[in-house]
């Protein structure tokens, strides 16, 4: 059995602990080295992952060390440079989402993977969470006819760190939630959007740079109808992080996704209520396939491009609320 | 005009001390809802019940224990001993009975929505006005346990400015009113379900100033209207919110509403599935509900019975549910132009 030797390129999105733990615990995945620009994160993640090989300098890393494959898991902005760098020296890729925070550096990063012969995911998790692949499943034998509306919701509390950073974010909610349920609906209809009407709401945190509440209607090619609250409006003491929420309306049927709702109850003296998680492991399903797609030679199941597509619906939301009308797909710039 | 109506008020109190009903339309909300209702109100006599169906006319007044019945509203309007007039008709016809009731001399609560048509709406107010005489439409959400909790949480501060709400109402297609696959008659899923969750958030978030709406005929092309429509609402104070009204659920499904509510200080949600206290399983059905010995309906009917025997404003009044219309309406006109719609609305939306 081959062991895939990882580098994970920056520990400053939240996703980048669990990654690192998923490498840790794959019989077919090793982390072999590791970046961050912010010195106490590389301190503290080399100490948690016991990884000898830390660097603050992402190009020295990608020189030295005898990797197959990276997870870029930075802020948004820094995604571009890391990607492409990375690209250049051969190596495979998974990048956390949302791909990049403009067209032109999405663009820029397929073309590299592409030039470079190299495997671009994107981190659409989702693509990868037992619920939701079951639902691909169901509409695709049919289950509930023809699908002509899907109502979604990825709701969170507010991630805190630089996630509303306009530089390193690309932007706040919009740019964090957007892209996970648009990816799912652009997978479960096989079609692109074809218009995005938006409107950020006023600030629940008003102490924050970006928008943390926002809600999105889109039309599909094909007619299908969308909707998605990328909103982080969940409190901090909410029991759960937040949701991945889909109603499905079929001719024949409607589904009902609650992804993550799989939760034990729990409040004890340490705790008020909480939900404890126990449903599927998509980061780890996620890496378990992308190794796959390596080994068969396989374009991934949530490419760059679909990152691209998906980052193209976030960045109309924030055109349509300036516009305040209807944006029409594709976007220039 | 002010010495009329509290003369009116002394008559009917001190005549009988009960408050003669007419119930015109004896279809679903009148049967299950609101003609038991009145049967639980001490203070209520219900003298006629009226359905232009012989047969249902017959039957409600044989299940309600009521001595008159007839097919021709009109019958009721000539009637002088009737205090008030409950119309219970598919919303076309609302304007018009609601006009001749007030006219002769009766209160009137009326179905939601109002009517379909702005200037009937103005004339069903406007003539309710000049006879002195209460007027409701029946929103009752704004009498809904869980929803009124909700208002007073948001009112007490619960959570802060609301900033970001949701609602949904969803069921199978209503094929018990074929009116419904009628523009014309019902204006369909938004117009006649949704305008529950639209009129509540006007009550707890304010006005609202701008809508946005994508959906229309999905499913039964029978039908000229929508079945399905999702909307985005703005109001005055800046709050958003995503409403959902659909028919396109399969046979069978539970009836649904959901909403939740995000201020600046916490989040509320309810679930009708999850407050439910109870379940009941039959042979492929599941019915969930919180039953109450006084539910949202006869709370709302017992309020306007309240405000004919006292004299007061009626929670719901003709000028608010014209304001409800309105945003529901604007929604109509959005999907069918494909671009936001700003409120109020200069013209009817349903010719």
């Amino acid at each position: 059995m081959k062991v895939y030797r990882f580098a994970i390129l920056s520990f400053a999105h939240i996703h980048a602990w669990s990654y690192a733990r998923v490498l840790k615990e794959l019989p077919n995945a090793e982390l072999v080295a590791i970046y961050d620009d912010n010195p106490e994160r590389l301190a503290k993640a080399a100490e948690i992952y016991k990884v000898d090989k830390k660097y603050s300098d992402y190009y020295k890393l990608l020189e030295k060390e005898d990797i197959d494959a990276v997870i870029v898991a930075s802020e948004n902005a820094k995604h571009h440079d890391l990607v492409i760098a990375a690209a250049e020296h051969g190596k495979h890729i998974i990048c956390e989402k949302p791909l990049a925070t403009t067209l032109k550096d999405a663009d820029e990063m397929v073309e590299a993977a592409k030039k470079h012969g190299v495997k671009l995911q994107t981190a659409f998790v989702m693509r990868y969470h037992e619920t939701t692949v079951e639902v691909k499943r169901l509409i695709d034998r049919g289950e509930i006819g023809e699908i002509l509306v899907i109502t979604t919701t990825n709701h969170g509390k507010y991630p805190g760190l630089w996630f509303a950073d306009p530089k390193l974010a690309g932007g706040g909610a919009v740019m964090d939630h957007t892209v996970h349920t648009a990816d799912l609906m652009r997978w479960y209809t096989g079609d692109e959007a074809e218009t995005v009407y938006a409107k950020i709401g006023v600030n629940i945190r008003p102490e924050l740079p970006s928008e943390d509440n926002a809600l999105i209607l889109l039309k599909f090619r094909k007619g299908v109808l969308g909707s998605i609250d990328c909103s982080w409006s969940r409190p901090d003491n909410w029991p759960i992080w937040g949701d991945v929420y889909l109603g499905i309306f079929g001719t024949e049927g409607y589904i009902l996704v609650d992804a993550f709702r799989s939760c034990i109850t729990l409040a004890s003296k340490r705790e008020t209520l909480k939900w404890v998680y126990f449903g599927p492991d998509c980061d780890k399903e996620m890496i378990r396939d992308f190794i796959k797609c390596i080994e068969e030679d396989k374009e991934p199941r949530a490419s760059g491009w679909d990152g691209r597509q998906a980052l193209e619906i976030a960045l109309a939301a924030y055109e349509s609320h300036k516009k305040g009308e209807p944006v029409k797909l594709p976007l220039s710039y | 005009m002010l010495s009329f109506i509290l003369l009116n008020a002394g008559i009917f109190t001190g005549r009988m001390g009960k408050i003669k009903v007419a119930v015109i339309g004896c279809g679903f909300i009148a049967t299950a809802e609101h003609l038991p209702s009145f049967k639980q109100l001490e203070d209520v006599e219900i003298t006629a019940v009226v359905d232009i169906i012989e047969e249902r006319a017959r039957k409600a007044a044989e299940t309600f224990k009521v001595s008159k019945w007839y097919t021709d509203y009109t019958k009721v309007i000539e009637m002088k001993d009737i205090d008030v007039v409950d119309v219970c008709t598919p919303t076309y016809t609302h304007c018009e009975i609601t006009v001749a009731a007030l006219k002769s001399g009766k209160h009137v609560v009326c179905e939601k929505p109002i009517a379909l048509k702005l200037k009937e709406a103005d004339e069903m107010i406007n003539t309710a006005k000049k006879e002195g005489l209460k007027f409701m439409v029946a929103h009752c959400l704004r009498f809904w346990p869980e929803y009124v909790r909700v208002k007073d949480l948001v009112e007490s501060g619960a959570i802060g400015e609301p900033r970001i709400a949701r609602a949904y109402r969803q069921s199978s297609f209503p094929a018990w009113a074929p009116w419904h696959k009628k523009l014309e008659m019902g204006g369909g899923v938004f117009i006649d379900m949704s305008i529950h969750d639209v009129d509540f958030l006007r009550w707890v978030l304010g006005e609202v100033e701008e809508v946005y709406a994508q959906g229309g005929v999905l499913l039964y092309k029978d039908s000229t209207a929508p079945d399905y429509v999702h909307a985005l609402l703005k109001f005055k104070s800046g709050a958003i919110a995503y409403v959902e009204g659909s028919w396109i659920m399969p046979e069978g499904f539970p009836f649904t509403t959901y909403l939740e509510i995000a201020g600046t200080k916490g989040l509320l949600t309810v679930d009708n599935h999850y407050t439910a206290s109870l379940k009941v399983f039959k042979k492929n059905s599941c019915a969930d509900y919180t039953p109450q010995t006084e539910d949202a309906y006869f709370l709302e009917l017992k309020h306007f019975i309240e405000c004919v025997k006292e004299d007061k404003e009626p929670l719901v009044t003709g000028e608010e549910a014209k304001k409800t219309l309105e945003v529901v309406l604007a929604a109509l006109k959005s999907l069918k132009e494909g671009r936001p719609v700003k409120l109020p609305l200069s013209e009817e939306v349903i010719p």
